[in-house]
Order: C-alpha cells, then sequence, then structure tokens
C-alpha cells in the first residue's frame, strides 16, 4: 500500500466517491418510468477510472450487476475505440455476454473528461419495462426470440441524441415511451456522476483517479485476502438440483477451494446449456459466485472490485453457468440465484456459522402479467413478492425477504389500482419454513381474481416446483413452489399461458430451508411458532416432538 | 392557541421534552424578554420536570403562574416509545386475506451484505392481527360487505388478549373509508374503553404497508399519550395555569390538545420540526432566501432546507429504526413532517479505524454517558468533542459557561492509543482527521439532500445551531462552498424558541387517482369542500380566526407510468377555473428543476389531493440585550486554533456577551457563549447584526477540500 494517502484523506475520497455514485443512482431512481426499477430496486451505478477500474458503486444496487461494468466498457472500447469518445457521449448495450446476461438490461457509460483528459467512466445497468420479442420469458429457443439486440451503439453523441438508436428502439418495444424514459434516466445519472467527479478532482487537486484508484483497490482486496486467509485451507463440494426445463433437469455443482489468501469455485460438473432461456453468461456466473462469498466473509468493506482479486471463478464452456453464445439467456436468474445455495453447502463444511441455509426466495418467482383493462388502458406488471429467507446458526430466517437479489415488494393498492387483477390473499404460509433449530423463513401465499373483459398474457419465471430450498446440518428443506389455477391446473412454471377472464390463480412463494437439528430447537420457539400459526400443531408433533398442552 | 388569542398573548413558554434534557423558553412580549431554563427530564412522569421548570422559569422572569398566557409543548415521548418499544398492546383489526401486512412488509433488506441483519418487530404480534370479511376495490366501490358480526367477535378476542388499543386497516380505504369507520363505530360502542385507530384517520394515503404502519404506531403510543396529557393538564391546573395549553407537530405546526389525544403519531417530530421553524425565522430576520438550517448536538445533525422563509414538507418519515440511522431498517409512517434529514454526527460521535485501516466517525456515540474522554466521565473512545478540544475550538475552562472542565491530557492519551499507534499518524494529524471527517459525513449527507431536489448547495446560507453547531459550521461551509453563515444568539437554545414561533396548521390529505385531462374544478371540490370544512373547524375550536386561515393546496403528481410523484401547488383559482394547463406547465418546471428535463407526450396523472391551513406565525421579537456584559470586555485573550489550510494559528477569543451590534471582527476568531463556541478561519469577515446574530462571510466563498 502507498504512502501517498492517509487513513484520512481516504476515508474523504472513498466515501465521497461512494457518494457520487449513490447520487447518480438518485438521479436514475427518481426519473425512471417503470415500476421495475422503482419498486424493485433493479438497476445499479458505477463509476470507473480510464482503465475501467470500478472505484465505487451505489450502496443500494443489485448485487448480480457487481463488477460487470468494468468489463463491460472494456467491450464497448473494443466495438468504439478510445479516440472516439467525446465529452457528452452515451453509449449502450443490451448484448447479453457484454452486459448483463439478458436483453431486458441495458447497459450505458459515459466517458468523463476532466482538463481535457479522459479520466475515467460513468456507468450504469437499468432493467426495462420491455425489450420486446417475447417479452420477459423463459421459454424461447434462441436469442433473437427474446427481443431487439443493440450492439454497443452511441445513444447519445455529444450531448444529442442519436435518433436513429430511438427510433429503432421506439418501433421495436412495447411501452416505447416508458422504455425510452428509462433509458434517458440513466442518461441522467451519467451526468450527475461526472460533474460529480469533476467537481471531486478540483476540489482535491488531484489530475486523475489512477493512483486513488490503484489505493482502494489494494485496500479492499487486503480486507478480502484477510478474511480467506483466516480461514483453514482445503477443498470442499456441494450441489444444487434444479427443475431445469421440462424433462431437462439442471445441476449445479460447486467446488470451494481455499489457499492461503485466494479461494476458488469450480463449476467443473455442472449441467450442459440447454435450449431454453435460463443459461447464465459466465460474466452473470461470476457476479452471482462473488456476492455469497462477500456476503460471508467480508461483508463490512464498501463495493470495490479489488474485493474479487482473489476469488476465483471458473464453468466449463458449454454449461449453463458458460453457455456458448447465442444461447437463449432470458431467465438467467434461475439459474444464477441458485449459485448461493451451493456456495454456502461448501462452506458451511468449514464455517457453518458464517452462512445461511437455501432461501425461498432464491431463485425468485416472478409473474409478469400483461393485457388491457376493462377502460381499455393497456397494462404490463410484475408481480413482485419473495420467498422466506434460509436460517442460519443464530436465528430463523425471516419471512418474505430477497436473497440474493434484493428486490422489493410493491404495494397490492397500487398494483390494483394499474391493473385488472384483485388480489384475495396474500399471507405467511403456515409449515412453509424448513425445521431446524433455527427455523427456515416462510413464503407466502398470493390468489388473485383476473377481472379484466379480455384474456391476460402471463409469463411465469419460476423454478423449485421439483427441489424445495434445502436445510443445513440437519435443517429439512422449505416448500416447494406452486402455481396453479382455482381447478388445480398447473401453469407451466417458465412458459407463457393465457388466462381467461374471471380466472383465480394461486401462487405459493417457498419457505427458506431450516439449520441444524430440529430436536436442538428451543421448546419455548416451538410453541410460539404454533400460537404465531408459523407452525401448525400437526408439524410441531411430527418435527419437534412439541404436544399440544392446552 | 389561535391567531386571535396569540395577538394578544403577552407571556408564553415553549417546553421541549428531550431524552436528556427538558429546555424551556419564556417570552414577554410586554416587556420584550426572553428567559431560557433547562431541566434534566423526568422519564417517569416528564410532567414533573415540566411543571419544576416552569414555575423556576416564571419566578425568574418576575412573574406569576396565572400571568403565563399559553404554553407549546413538544416532546420526544412519541419517537422514544417506538424506539424503546414500550407502547400499549395493540389489535389490529384488518381485511381478510391480508393479515401479514405488517409482517411481511417491503420484503427487502436493508443490508446487501449482513446476512445477520436485525429487522424490526412488527408493532403487533400475529395472534392480535384478526381479519374480517369486506372488500373495496382501488376506485372505492363495495366489492365485499363489511361482515359486522366478525367485526364484533374480533374486537372482543383482541381486549380478551390483552389490546389496550386497536388499529382499524382495511385494504383500499384510502379510496373509500365507509367499512373502516363503521368497523370503528361498531369496536367503540362495544369497548368504550378501548381507543381506536383508523388508518384512513392518520393516514388517508395508498399504500396499504405504510397507511396500516402508521395506524398501527398511532394506536401503540396512543394510551401512554393520553395519560400524559391528562396528568400534565392537571398538574398545571394545579399549579393555577389558566392559560391554552398546546403542542407542536412533526409538520411545524401548533394544535390544539385533542390532535395530540387522538392522533399522537402527528407529534413524532416535534422537536426537530421546531427546530427548523427557528431556522427559519432567523432566515428570515437577515432577509436569507435559501438556507441550509444546521443543527448539530451530541450525537446527531439535523439539516433542513428553508426556501423564501418556509422549511419543506415531507409525508414520510421512518420511526423506530433497529439500526441507528440506516434507512429501511424502521417502521416507515405516513405523516406531514418538516423534510430534514438526520444523521449519526454529533460531539459524541466516536473516532476508530475499520478493518481497512480507514478512519471512521459515529454513528456511535459516547452521549452523554460515559461522553467524551475530555468530560472525564470515564469515556475511552476519542469523539468529535475531544479532537475539537485538542484543536483549540474548545476551551478547557469555558465548557458550558466553565460548569464542566475539559481533560487535555486524557484526550492526549486515548487518541495515541485507539487512533495514533495503529495509523501511523500523529495525535494531531488524528484530532484534525476526526474533525475533517465527520465535517466531510455531513457535507455529503447535505450535498446529496440538497441534489436530490435538483438545486446548488452555494447559493446557501448555512444557519448553525446546537451546541455543536457553530464549532463545526465554518469547515462544513468551506466543503459545500457555501460562502455565508449565520451563528444566531443564544443558538443552544433555539429549538424550545421554535415552539414559540409557530402557528396553528393543519394538514389532510386524499389519494385518488386522477388524470390531468380529466381533473375539472368539479373534481377537485369532491377532494376540498371536506377537507378545508374539517381544517378550518379544527383550527377554529383551536382558538383561530377563521379570516386569518391561510388554505394552500397542492398535488402528487407524475407522469402517467412512472413511480415517482412530485408535489406542486395549485394555483390560487382551482376551485373556481379550468386549472389543467396551469397545472401541467408548474409541473413541468418543477419536473425540469429535479431531472434537467420534462417530456412531452406522456398523459399526466394527479395521485393525491393536499391542504395545509394554518394561520399567521405569531411576531415575536427577540431581545437579548439584558444578557449582555461591557464591550471593552469582549476580547477574552488569544489561543492557538487548527485550520486545515493553514495548521495552527493564533486567533482572538471573544466572550459573545460582549460584542455589541454593528461590530465586525476579521478572522480566525473563536466566539465563545455559554452553550456553544463559534469558530472562524483566516478567510472571513464576521458581523454582529442588529439582533446580535453573527452574519459571517467567507472571502470568496470557495474553499479547498479540508
Amino acid at each position: 500500500m502507498s504512502d501517498v494517502f492517509d487513513p484520512i484523506s481516504l476515508e474523504i475520497y472513498w466515501s465521497r466517491l461512494i457518494s457520487i455514485a449513490d447520487e447518480s443512482a438518485a438521479a436514475l431512481l427518481r426519473t425512471a418510468f417503470s415500476t421495475v426499477v422503482r419498486e424493485s430496486n433493479d438497476f445499479t451505478t458505477v463509476l470507473m477510472d480510464a482503465d475501467c477500474n470500478c472505484l465505487s458503486e451505489n450502496t443500494a444496487g443489485i448485487p448480480s450487476f457487481v463488477g460487470m461494468l468494468p468489463s463491460a466498457v472494456r467491450s464497448f472500447l473494443q466495438h468504439i475505440p478510445r479516440e472516439e469518445w467525446r465529452p457528452g457521449d452515451c453509449i449502450i448495450t443490451n448484448d447479453p455476454e457484454i452486459g448483463s446476461g439478458h436483453l431486458p438490461d441495458i447497459t450505458m457509460a459515459a466517458p468523463i473528461f476532466y482538463k481535457d483528459r479522459l479520466v475515467g467512466f460513468s456507468g450504469s445497468i437499468a432493467h426495462l419495462p420491455d425489450i420486446g420479442g417475447a417479452g420477459w420469458a423463459g421459454d424461447c429457443r434462441e436469442l433473437v426470440e427474446e427481443g431487439l439486440r443493440l450492439m454497443p451503439v452511441k445513444f447519445i453523441s455529444e450531448g444529442r441524441e442519436n435518433t436513429y438508436v430511438t427510433q429503432l428502439i421506439r418501433h421495436n418495444v412495447r411501452a416505447p415511451d416508458q422504455v425510452i424514459g428509462d433509458i434517458y434516466a440513466q442518461v441522467s445519472a451519467q451526468r450527475v456522476c461526472a460533474a460529480g467527479v469533476q467537481q471531486f478532482l478540483e476540489d482535491t487537486g488531484m489530475d486523475d483517479l489512477v493512483m486513488l484508484s490503484a489505493e482502494l483497490r489494494a485496500r479492499a482486496e487486503a480486507a478480502m485476502r484477510k478474511a480467506i486467509a483466516a480461514l483453514p485451507d482445503g477443498s470442499w463440494t456441494s450441489s444444487v438440483r434444479a427443475d431445469g426445463f421440462d424433462a431437462d433437469e439442471t445441476f449445479i455443482h460447486c467446488r470451494l477451494t481455499i489457499r492461503g489468501s485466494e479461494l476458488e469455485m469450480d463449476f467443473e460438473g455442472t449441467s450442459p446449456q440447454i435450449g431454453r432461456g435460463i443459461n447464465s453468461v459466465l460474466k452473470y456466473t461470476t457476479a452471482y459466485a462473488n456476492y455469497p462469498i462477500k456476503c460471508a466473509l467480508d461483508p463490512e468493506s464498501p463495493r470495490n472490485e479489488g474485493s474479487f482479486q482473489p476469488v476465483t471463478v471458473r464453468a466449463p464452456l458449454g454449461s449453463i453457468l458458460n453457455p456458448v453464445f447465442p444461447a437463449p439467456v432470458a431467465a438467467r436468474q434461475l439459474t444464477g440465484h441458485l449459485l448461493t445455495g451451493a456456495i454456502y453447502g461448501c462452506l458451511a463444511q468449514v464455517v457453518p456459522d458464517l452462512v445461511v441455509a437455501e432461501s425461498g426466495s432464491a431463485p425468485t418467482l416472478r409473474t409478469v402479467f400483461g393485457g388491457r383493462t376493462r377502460d381499455g388502458q393497456s397494462f404490463n406488471q410484475v408481480l413482485f413478492a419473495s420467498g422466506g429467507l434460509g436460517a442460519s446458526s443464530r436465528m430463523d430466517g425471516y419471512a418474505c425477504t430477497a436473497f440474493p437479489s434484493n428486490t422489493g415488494a410493491g404495494s397490492i393498492e397500487v398494483l390494483e389500482s394499474v391493473s385488472p387483477l384483485l388480489v384475495r390473499h396474500k399471507e405467511l404460509a403456515q409449515d412453509s419454513g424448513g425445521a431446524g433449530k433455527f427455523r427456515g423463513g416462510l413464503g407466502q401465499d398470493i390468489v388473485l381474481d383476473i377481472l379484466s373483459d379480455s384474456p391476460v398474457n402471463i409469463s411465469l419465471l419460476s423454478d423449485r416446483h421439483k427441489y424445495p430450498p434445502k436445510g443445513l446440518l440437519g435443517g429439512t428443506s422449505g416448500s416447494k413452489s406452486i402455481v396453479a389455477l382455482s381447478d388445480g391446473t398447473r401453469l407451466h412454471p417458465k412458459s407463457r399461458s393465457v388466462l381467461k377472464p374471471g380466472e383465480t390463480l394461486h401462487i405459493h412463494f417457498p419457505g427458506g430451508g431450516g439449520f441444524g437439528s430440529p430436536a436442538e430447537r428451543d421448546r419455548a420457539a416451538v410453541k410460539r411458532d404454533v400460537e404465531f400459526g408459523y407452525v401448525s400443531q400437526d408439524a410441531a408433533d411430527k418435527l419437534y416432538g412439541v404436544q399440544d398442552e392446552r | 392557541m389561535g391567531y386571535k388569542m396569540s395577538a394578544n398573548l403577552r407571556v408564553r413558554i415553549g417546553v421541549d421534552v428531550g431524552g436528556t434534557f427538558t429546555d424551556l423558553v419564556l417570552v414577554d412580549d410586554r416587556r420584550g424578554v426572553i428567559f431560557t431554563g433547562k431541566q434534566l427530564t423526568t422519564h417517569q412522569d416528564p410532567s414533573q420536570a415540566i411543571c419544576e421548570g416552569v414555575e423556576r422559569i416564571v419566578r425568574e422572569a418576575g412573574l406569576t403562574i396565572d400571568q403565563v398566557d399559553g404554553i407549546v409543548h413538544g416532546t420526544t415521548l412519541v419517537t422514544n416509545t417506538l424506539i424503546e418499544r414500550n407502547g400499549s398492546c395493540v389489535g389490529l383489526v384488518t381485511t381478510k386475506g391480508f393479515r401479514d401486512v405488517l409482517e411481511v412488509g417491503h420484503e427487502m433488506r436493508y443490508d446487501l451484505y449482513d446476512l445477520f441483519m436485525e429487522k424490526p418487530e412488527p408493532i403487533v404480534p400475529r395472534p392480535l392481527r384478526l381479519t374480517v370479511t369486506e372488500r373495496m376495490s382501488a376506485k372505492g366501490e363495495v366489492l365485499e360487505p363489511l361482515n359486522e358480526n366478525e367485526v364484533l367477535e374480533s374486537a372482543a378476542r383482541l381486549v380478551d388478549g390483552g389490546a389496550e388499543a386497536i388499529a382499524v386497516s382495511f385494504l383500499n380505504a384510502f379510496a373509500n373509508p365507509l367499512h373502516e369507520l363503521r368497523a370503528a363505530e361498531l369496536i367503540a360502542r362495544a369497548h368504550p374503553q378501548i381507543p381506536v385507530t383508523t388508518s384512513v384517520g392518520v393516514a388517508p394515503e395508498i399504500r396499504e404497508y405504510e397507511r396500516t404502519c402508521t395506524a398501527t404506531a398511532n394506536a401503540y403510543v396512543l394510551p401512554k399519550m393520553r395519560r400524559y396529557i391528562t396528568l400534565l393538564r392537571h398538574k398545571l391546573l394545579e399549579l393555577g395555569f389558566g392559560g391554552t395549553l398546546s403542542v407542536m407537530l412533526s409538520n411545524g405546526g401548533t394544535a390544539a390538545l385533542s390532535v395530540a389525544e387522538n392522533a399522537p403519531i402527528q407529534m413524532i417530530e416535534s422537536g426537530p420540526a421546531a427546530g427548523a421553524i427557528s431556522g427559519a425565522h432567523y432566515a428570515g430576520l437577515s432577509d436569507t432566501a435559501h438556507a441550509v438550517a444546521f443543527d448539530m448536538g451530541g450525537t446527531t445533525a439535523k439539516m433542513c432546507l428553508i426556501e423564501n422563509g418556509q422549511p419543506e414538507h415531507s409525508q414520510t418519515f421512518e420511526a423506530g429504526r433497529v439500526r441507528r440511522f440506516r434507512q429501511g431498517s424502521g417502521i416507515p409512517l405516513k405523516v406531514p413532517v418538516i423534510d430534514l434529514i438526520e444523521i449519526g454526527a454529533g460531539g459524541g460521535s466516536i473516532a476508530r479505524l475499520d478493518r481497512m485501516g480507514l478512519l471512521k466517525v459515529g454513528p456511535d456515540s459516547a452521549s452523554s454517558e460515559p461522553g467524551p474522554v475530555c468530560y472525564r466521565k470515564g469515556g475511552e473512545d476519542p469523539t468529535v468533542t475531544d479532537a475539537d478540544l485538542m484543536l483549540g475550538y474548545l476551551s478547557p475552562e469555558y465548557f458550558l459557561g466553565g460548569e464542566l472542565e475539559l481533560d487535555t491530557s486524557a484526550v492526549e492519551g486515548a487518541l495515541k492509543i485507539k487512533l495514533a499507534d495503529d495509523s501511523g499518524l500523529t495525535m494531531m494529524e488524528a484530532a484534525a482527521g476526526i474533525h475533517a471527517v465527520v465535517n466531510n459525513n455531513m457535507a455529503a449527507a447535505t450535498r446529496r439532500y440538497i441534489a436530490e431536489k435538483g438545486r446548488d448547495p452555494r447559493k446557501y446560507t448555512l444557519i448553525a445551531t446546537g451546541g455543536a453547531g457553530p464549532v463545526h459550521a465554518y469547515g462544513l461551509a468551506k466543503e459545500l462552498k457555501i460562502g455565508r453563515l449565520i451563528i444566531p444568539f443564544g443558538a443552544g437554545v433555539s429549538s424550545a424558541l421554535g415552539f414559540l414561533l409557530a402557528a396553528p396548521a393543519v394538514n389532510d390529505v386524499r389519494s385518488q387517482i386522477v388524470l390531468l385531462d380529466q381533473a375539472t374544478p368539479e373534481a377537485a371540490r369532491v377532494m376540498y369542500d371536506q377537507m378545508s370544512e374539517t381544517a378550518v373547524a379544527q383550527l377554529i375550536a383551536g382558538g383561530a380566526d377563521r379570516d386569518g386561515i391561510v388554505m394552500k393546496s397542492s398535488v402528487d403528481i407524475r407522469y402517467r407510468g412512472q413511480g415517482f410523484d412530485v408535489e406542486v401547488e395549485l394555483p390560487a383559482n382551482f376551485l373556481k377555473t379550468d386549472f389543467r394547463y396551469a397545472l401541467r406547465q408548474s409541473f413541468e418546471e418543477k419536473y425540469k428543476l429535479l431531472f434537467g428535463r420534462h417530456i412531452t407526450d406522456v398523459p399526466v396523472e394527479i395521485v393525491s389531493w393536499r391542504l395545509v391551513a394554518s394561520c399567521p406565525r405569531p411576531e415575536v421579537k427577540l431581545h437579548f440585550e439584558g444578557q449582555q456584559i461591557d464591550r471593552r470586555e469582549a476580547l477574552k485573550g488569544k489561543r492557538r486554533v487548527y485550520f486545515a489550510q493553514s495548521g495552527f494559528v493564533e486567533a482572538n477569543v471573544y466572550n459573545r456577551y460582549g460584542l455589541s451590534a454593528g461590530t465586525t471582527i476579521q478572522g480566525p476568531a473563536v466566539i465563545e457563549e455559554r452553550e456553544s463556541t463559534a469558530v472562524m478561519g483566516p478567510d472571513t469577515t464576521i458581523k454582529v447584526d442588529q439582533y446580535l446574530n453573527l452574519i459571517v462571510e467567507i472571502e470568496d466563498g470557495r474553499g479547498e477540500l479540508v
């Protein structure tokens, strides 16, 4: 570590750079049109130096986007040479391999100039309300079906809109106003970020970010190395089974190895890629492998690429974790979110106190509704809700809490005010959490009626219908997903269906896995669970041997 | 207390019941004098400290209690009850199928990396959340009628289960309150001893989670507040007080006691609101159009924007955070509050090195127990106050007017052991670092807060109050590139003074989504007729003169499909003429200010309709002349003071009570008064204005980053 920066100026500089990323995120959030960004927090903003190293990211961003922008901007530079970047440019792509793994996300970057020199890049990723094609659906067989694909191109050139690009987008998406509005929200974010950096350099008297960037990365790296080195050397394996698509069940196999201050995750043995949209590009795989490591080992230091310098992620080419281009990838989260389970399955064998059991909220269960309201207005709404968190060695899992993604739930009143959906029921699901010394967090049941005059299209993006979230160290599994009509007909978990007016849909969001043996659970906690209705008397009797004394 | 009466009022007392101290201010308009007082808060029975304080301040003012015309009162009782979770046992009656709204919440993690974060417990535990058959649509149509038997059965079960208060919150009640009101009526009739709160009664807005939180939080604090107010009223009567007792609300207005008895949740931010009102007062005195009221005490710093003499308002507040200052870790409420930010930066904020070796300050605080190291009350961790002492900002002998002697050598030891040894910094570098880091934390929060409103900090004046405010104002201003500062006289009591500067005000709101194209005066009248009638009645009941009441109507408005709405004022004659064009224009102006652009091809919709009815602020003339000493004694001596740009320099130290109006001082300078010390750098010119406030100009106003 250099002597150039003392602990005071470094703290002040770093917190200021984080603040710049946060201000940029605030601008994006406020100007965004779609509920996807606003209600579900599905975006991130990043500040990078001139060599595309990440300096800071917004505090509340989505974990999947960690570390994605730097490599995206490096790809941008291959498409558009450095000399051609001008002040006021904004370059975009939604290519899954360059960007963030599926077409609905727009990745944007803009150069930051100071004293006529390129000193850095601002970047952002946000999930658009639509990108044409099949909409957000997991059942496409080809990438081209999944929507419009934009290779890196100047959306804004020296401050002026590239009308060719905006027209191209407008005429290939549903809800063009919202889509263009959201892309412009990203433009606002880039401007705020650039202005913040220029002011920062002026205030500090630095000419560029090179030295500071190196120092910050070195500090983050050192903190992570220290955390890894505290664990014993060794190698552990664990795996997760998933529903896959129809007969093609999928399987994630992880070997986690610690050597000194380095950690490697090798996914050799994972299922080959499949012909439907649940393949996860290597970048997305890497992001969702790194994230749980940071949560478990180094949760306190701020986000920065340096943290992942000592961490290596490998996945065989041609597997669902590193598919050969151009594989369909729209629902890649259904695979990526499962990595946490495989990784914590390894760590639980050596540091069980640092991890949680599998969560019912991993992967997310999304229902995308589209159609017309009774007044003839078109609507397109995602029902955001989560299953339960896995239990840990120190506490029960929280009910209905997103993890590893951090997408929030919108308001039912807001949903009903903009769509012909009537939610009849949204309550915790009894007995859905896995049993254990600590119980898995409960999932929830949602029942809703279709009140439109015309059929409503629905796209389901879900897993866990066959394999529930597993418990750890003797804890039992949580519940499985259910999506069914009132007559009991199950909908295809990863495809598009049509619902008739008046139909009723029941969705069960799974509970999390338990931790430790149920026999060790505090009897008072079991009684409280029964009193609160979290666990039925019957289950208390069977799983915990606690009888009704009333 | 109302407009008409306030004009006649002669003697009024403001009382702020805080966590540590109960502050009092007495203003006697007839003689033009102000008295201040401080009592230790009596937590078992806060009315005890109030009564003792009132008796004492009245005596010191040479008056008798029967000469006091009004007492305005604010308290942290509501907010502390929610933090400490020692309120009443609440039962909730809600719509069938929605028993767990309170427990499920937003389904997010407020800390992205902490797998073991603590989430706040729902105010009502699951066994006391019961559901009844009923359903409204989002448009307010009855889809299923209310099952009255189920309401009565539920209420009986809740009361049997120990509920001391009941909240009723039904889905879509914001669109039609019929079922809620009927259920409340049935419960009240069956259980007259149990107070009932409806969600539309406290927060008639869309979003079931926030509305239900607000209703249950209100029910949770209500019995305690009623007991407390009854006791206080009784005790003051016994003392012989025959004037009007009123309360301060979070919206910056005052209200009759009945508001505190029925909607105590509205008092949750009464103290900070009073601070903002007093900031607005000082901005007005000096004709300052754009100001940041900056109040820094022992554990927190608060920042509030004052535009054209008015603080801004917000409709949300997060109470009872389980992780201090961490957004998302508390209970989100829908209540009208003064829009301000509060961060964990105060004199007691503790400094430490984090695991990456960086210097962190706060949000943990040594508060008053054990306090900073220099207090010698057992504190071992270096704090901001300790650093300020080392840097020459505070005098070891004249802290709290000399009542507390500060120990410099203890601080030296703590700085060495806790910071210097591990970081390679010298002791003085560590002290300067603490000061710089805490200023940076406050500057970052302020910058973000101002930027979110699409504005530039540089055009603002900083008004610094609180014990630590004037010590840090100069450094903070330099970071924000603010060129002008105001340090009010008696900065330490300015919050309690706010109680006497506030006017009665009532807020109301209706949530109904209406496309702007369909927003006719007739549509607006449906919302406003009832709201204004109720508001006026409430103000008149508090003694206001109808002619003096000012109505301000605004809407939350947005582009259709966008999740974010902005509040825009309605034109004055909106109930009579077509206001659509004018409203769209003001919306687009505001939107452009906030976001740098506006959109032309997307329809605009109104989400909520808001009303604020208020009386004019009472005129208070402040005369502190009585406390002045001979101006020849103003200069106390010299002391070495540290500034980032120059290192240690000799600075003149002044006794503030010796500085008369019209005096001009060149920085560097230290100006001491009892509760606080103002420290100004070498590039400042300090003028004492006619109200004895310090008006500070920083040369060229654009300082370097500290």
